[in-house]
């Protein structure tokens, strides 16, 4: 066993894994907000331009030092860049992530540049990863603990916009 | 008196729209005007004239600049304070009700100050009379209080609106929609994309312009650092962030500060323009234009056209007028006397020339000097990234006439908004307050609502005239944000108070727990009424608390153990793998900053458990030390990755046996107190750390957060009593074990916190170390002791530590234990008083409670409940 | 306060994003005397003018970088990554 295995969901089976936002998004249409706490996520250390973004797999730099790997098999994605000379910490229960619609909607909620997303910076007055998919998808990563209270203001947010999407 | 229907027939190019009528309440009555129509120009074509009584002297103040300036239609609206009637658009069903009055608008009980309290209520009177008697204050306070500020918040509706922020980005931001903004928006959109033009009147409503986006009413409310403007978008701030500002905020019309000029009739050149122009309505049957620029003197072209008749046109560049007053009726005017002529008339539009509106560009960084042919002040030197076009910068200006020199005998304000008049600037001056700084906070002159719009010129000039001074030594006084009143509500926004949950945080409520804000935490305080009961079951059986709270840390690579070791007092580097030990964080300067475990998974890997509160800060704070030694180590906060359990009592090795594979794994021999291991508990993987903050035998497990409600289940259902934090503040203070930020402060060190064993002192460096020295060699002020109570009373947490009738201490945590049998705690007291079975005494509810000093734990001295 | 401070990995950011940790000190080498130590811990330069410090992007990347500012007009002069085993 890893001296870190701990810290993996992925070590579980998934029917006792429960996401932070389930109660935040009771009976909430899940075209307003995706839930995507329980995607397998990577937090890295060391060199992140030097690993090799597997298929499927999405790489946000935050800086020369650290990035974060979303991929749907976080302990594979551990063992390849640990054999690369990096470290990487499974970070799928640290951050709770959701996908939401709308530049309105974001702007909000963060003063990041959309044009210039992915980019780490405030969302609702929390530390967050927030990129932009096609169209005005855009995902976000929050600390978990966080992630209900965010999830509200994300509601809140829409129920205060001109055009309720 | 009969009122008139002032509404024009329709004109070309008027707002409002005649087919579409809307009722609203005023004062009491109701009102109708037409769509397109503002509140105020509705009431002003209803014939009505009084919309407020003034701030001090109670005295019928009505439409004056029709542009949301001046403080006389502020009125309460719907139950929001404050709200500038004259630029509030027309809404069916709205109740405009009147501020600052006793009874009507009409029959304000209180304008008799206006009759009999000019003598004694001068400028400054409450700093004055309102001293003595001392007993009297409470009387004083409360009539201040009254008197003091305008319209009252319904604390009840105070919430009924909603406000919203949003952030913008815009390459050019131009302030102001006249001409030469409007200019420069169509010129910045050639050179590309992310124009935005906001203008704060109603009159651009429509306007299209090429590549321009146009926001309008939307007032810009100020410019902070980093180009930051915040403007005012309907129940909407925009936050804007610009590389480019354009201000062309225009100038603003000055009043003419003569006796009577605050009678009703007396306005604005602009004033009279917006009401005939846009609205339709005739100001009055009669009237006397005073003007010093060709501006103002145009606005006779528009009232003659309304059909006013214009008994007399004064042109101030031909020379002004010796004496000039405004005399009424019940506080409507009714003649003006010009050099001894008086001359009857309804209306009298004056203005004294206009001053660039500067506020935004002085906000911004830009000087502000007086232009002595201008007689106004202007912006010059303006910061990198803000322009000024237009009026604001002076250009295309006439000379102002601003100062107040005219002869006559009643009031004459150069401050509607707080009422002041020339007579009491003058007293001012008499009483020593001569610089303008100090004038303005002693007469309140520009700090009314107008914010100095109107009065800033007007009061300065007068200043230079009465202390012989030019205005350019004066100055002018700080321009701050915000350039307008706006409400409370949208610099608020929306309450997203965050609280950080557990993965636990439904199980909780879901057992009836209370919970409460520890730091930034929501946790339980206790499940029901009774701590004490779970206490009990922690001491007697099985009992569970959620302390996923506490902030992990991992600390991994080739320095781990050398990073740790420079880091911390303690030693880890001899520490085998799987074992665990209690550590302190002190600063260099000696002081306790946080504490924890740190437990050692591998050769280079670490686990460092902080305070619940002390996560982020200590993360912060090896970062930074890191950044400084640069050892090969990384430090990744897993605080919220990891959910953790204390399952504590004596039969938490059963109730654990059961749940992992193979009961041997937790046997006592295999899992040794201290000890640090990886099991896999109910099907999960937890890393397993044998504490004992409670007291007792205990596990605490650390495993992935989405699985937290699944293991909490388990233990509970294998017999585990959840318990909160009250219980466990019982339980710790049980053992003498102490919470760093409550029983220690920003003065605490190792040894006055009876921790001297803990320093390694042969280490060659560690962060507090030098200080650890020093405070060795000298006697501390004070010491942590734990005490009994001799009677059954718990004193407060800080309460007073008194010896012969000195304080010489204080009590830090209390608690009645059932299991001691006594009130127990925490204290600091004098080193000459901290040895076991001293006395002293602590105020407890009024008298006098004698306490013991007692070292060490209450209940199992030896530990061998939690070793066991 | 509302300038912008330019992260050296995420650009220009309002300074409400990052964590102030003063200005940059010297610790000792040796074991200070008490005068020297309390210098050290307790007493700042305080420049009005161009002063180096520290500041961490606590809402953005969490990285620690220092800063040359002028503490007059929040002009941020340059911004650079700490040497290790450099100043403190």
């Amino acid at each position: 066993m890893s001296a870190l295995a701990f810290l993996s969901p992925s070590g579980c089976e998934p029917e006792l894994l429960a996401s932070p936002l389930v109660r935040a998004l009771e009976g909430v249409d899940p075209a307003l907000v995706t839930d995507l706490s329980l995607d397998g996520k990577v937090e890295l250390r060391g060199d992140v331009d030097s690993i090799a973004v597997g298929e499927g797999e999405e790489l946000v730099r935050l800086s020369a030092g650290r990035g974060l790997l979303l991929t749907d098999d976080p302990a594979g994605a551990i063992d390849r860049v640990r054999a690369g000379g990096l470290r990487g910490y499974d970070a799928t229960g640290l951050l709770a992530g959701f996908a939401v619609h709308g530049e309105q909607l974001m702007r909000r909620l963060t003063d990041l540049d959309l044009d210039a997303l992915p980019a780490a910076g405030p969302f609702a007055h929390v530390a967050a990863i927030v990129l932009r998919d096609d169209g005005d998808r855009f995902r976000v990563y929050v600390p978990q603990e966080l992630g209900h209270d965010v999830v509200h203001a994300v509601l809140d947010t829409y129920a205060g916009l001109p055009a309720w999407p | 008196m009969k009122r008139k229907e002032m509404r024009l027939a329709p004109r070309e190019g008027e707002r409002i729209d005649r087919s579409r009528e809307v009722s609203f309440f005023f004062d009491g009555w109701r009102v109708t005007g037409f769509e397109g129509d503002t509140l105020g120009s509705a009431v002003a074509a209803s014939g009505r004239q009084v919309f407020s009584r003034s701030f001090k002297y109670h005295r019928p103040r009505g439409l004056y600049c029709c542009s949301g300036h001046c403080p006389n239609c502020l009125m309460t609206v719907d139950g929001v304070p404050n709200v500038r009637v004259c630029v509030e658009p027309i809404r069916e069903g709205a109740v405009a009700a009147a501020q600052n009055v006793v009874g009507g608008l009409n029959t304000d009980l209180m304008s008799a100050v206006d009759k009999f309290g000019g003598p004694f209520t001068p400028v400054g009177f409450y700093y004055r009379t309102m001293i003595r008697p001392r007993r009297m204050w409470p009387l004083y306070e409360k009539f201040l209080r009254n008197a003091a500020g305008l319209g009252r918040v319904d604390e009840r509706r105070g919430s009924s609106r909603r406000y919203d922020t949003e952030h913008r980005r815009a390459r050019v931001l131009v302030v102001g929609g006249g001409p030469a903004g409007r200019e420069a928006a169509l010129a910045a959109a050639t050179e590309g994309p992310d124009v935005v033009l906001v203008d704060e009147s109603l009159a651009l409503a429509g306007t299209q312009l090429d590549g321009v986006e146009v926001l309008t009413p939307a007032r810009a409310l100020g410019i902070w650092e980093g180009n930051l403007v915040p403007v005012e978008f309907g129940t909407t701030m925009l936050r804007f962030r610009a590389e480019r500002i354009v201000v062309a905020t225009g100038a603003l019309e000055q009043p003419l500060v003569h006796p009577g000029n605050d009678l009703l009739g007396v306005m604005l050149p602009g004033a009279a323009r917006k009401l005939v122009r846009d609205y339709s309505v005739k100001p009055g049957e009669t009237a006397i234009v005073i003007g010093s620029d060709a501006e103002a003197l145009s606005v006779v072209g528009d009232l003659e056209e309304a059909g006013v008749e214009i008994v007399r046109v004064l042109d101030l560049r031909d020379g002004r007028p010796r004496d000039l007053e405004a005399q009424g009726w019940k506080g409507r005017l009714r003649r003006v006397l010009i050099d001894g002529h008086r001359i009857d008339c309804a209306v009298l539009v004056a203005s004294s020339g206009r001053q660039p509106a500067y506020s935004l560009l002085a906000q911004a960084g830009a000087r502000i000097e007086y232009d002595g042919a201008l007689g106004a002040f202007v912006p010059t030197e303006l910061p990198a990234g803000v322009e000024a076009v237009g009026a604001v910068t002076g250009r295309g200006l006439e000379r102002t006439d601003s100062t107040p020199a005219y002869g006559g005998h009643g009031k004459c304000f150069v401050c509607i908004c707080e009422d002041v008049t020339t007579k009491d600037v003058k007293r001012a001056i008499a009483e020593g307050f001569d610089s303008i700084e100090l004038a303005k906070r002693y007469t309140t002159v520009t700090m009314g609502p107008c914010q100095g719009k109107l009065c800033q010129l007007p009061s300065i000039k007068l200043y230079a005239q009465q202390v012989n001074a030019y205005e350019a030594e004066l100055g002018t006084t700080t321009a701050r944000p915000p350039w307008a009143p706006v409400e409370m509500g949208l610099l608020a926004g929306r309450n997203h108070e965050m609280a950080r949950r557990t993965s636990l945080h439904f199980r909780h409520e879901e057992a009836g727990a209370r919970m409460m804000w520890a730091g930034p935490w929501k946790r339980p305080y206790a499940y029901g009424d009774h701590p004490e009961r779970e206490v009990q079951a922690v001491h007697e059986s099985l009992g569970v608390i959620d302390v996923s709270t506490l902030g992990k840390l991992l600390v991994e690579g080739p320095d781990a153990a050398g990073f740790l070791e420079r880091l911390y007092p303690n030693r880890f580097a001899d520490m085998a793998p799987g074992r665990i030990r209690y550590g302190v964080l002190t600063s260099d300067g000696g002081r306790i900053m946080d504490d924890g475990t740190v437990a050692r998974l591998a050769d280079d890997l670490y686990y460092v458990t902080t305070t619940s509160t002390g996560a982020d800060a200590v993360t912060a704070w090896f970062e930074w030390w890191n950044a400084v030694w640069g050892y090969d180590v990384d430090i990744v906060n897993v605080t919220g990755a990891l959910a953790a359990l204390n399952l504590a009592g004596p039969l938490a090795r059963e109730a654990l046996a059961r749940l992992v594979e193979d009961p041997d794994d937790v046997s006592a021999e295999e899992f040794r107190y201290l000890d640090a291991r990886q099991i896999d508990v109910a099907g999960v993987p937890c890393l397993a750390l044998r504490i004992g903050f409670v007291g007792e035998l205990g596990y605490e497990l650390h495993f992935p957060s989405p699985a937290g409600e699944h293991i909490w289940d388990a233990l509970v259902a294998g017999g585990a009593r959840p318990f909160g934090l009250e219980p466990q503040r019982i339980l710790r203070l049980e053992k003498g074990h102490i919470i760093v930020g409550q029983d220690t402060d920003s003065e605490s060190n190792l040894l006055s916190s009876g921790m001297s064993w803990l320093p390694k002192l042969d280490k060659d460096d560690f962060v507090g170390k030098w200080a650890v020295e020093h405070f060795g060699e000298r006697e501390e002020r004070e010491k942590l002791v734990g005490f009994r109570m001799e009677e059954n009373v718990v004193p407060a947490e800080g309460a007073q530590i008194v010896i012969e009738g000195y304080p010489v201490g204080r009590i830090t945590s209390a608690r009645r234990s059932e299991l001691v049998g006594e009130v127990i705690g925490l204290a600091w007291v004098p080193p000459e008083r901290a040895d076991p079975g001293t006395r002293f005494e602590v105020r407890v509810e009024r008298r006098m409670v004698g306490a013991r000093v007692m070292h060490g734990a209450f209940f199992d001295p030896a530990g061998e409940r939690m070793r066991a | 306060m509302s300038f912008l401070l330019p992260c050296p990995f995420c650009g220009p950011r309002p300074v409400d994003e990052f964590a102030y940790s003063g200005e940059v000190t010297r610790r000792p080498t040796e074991s200070p005397t008490l005068s020297e130590l309390t210098d050290y811990v307790y007493f700042r330069d305080n420049v009005a003018g161009a002063q180096r410090e520290w500041w961490q992007h606590r809402l953005g990347c969490g990285e620690w970088f220092l800063a040359e500012r002028d503490t007059r007009t929040n002009e941020v002069l340059e911004v650079f990554l700490p040497e290790p085993g450099g100043s403190r």
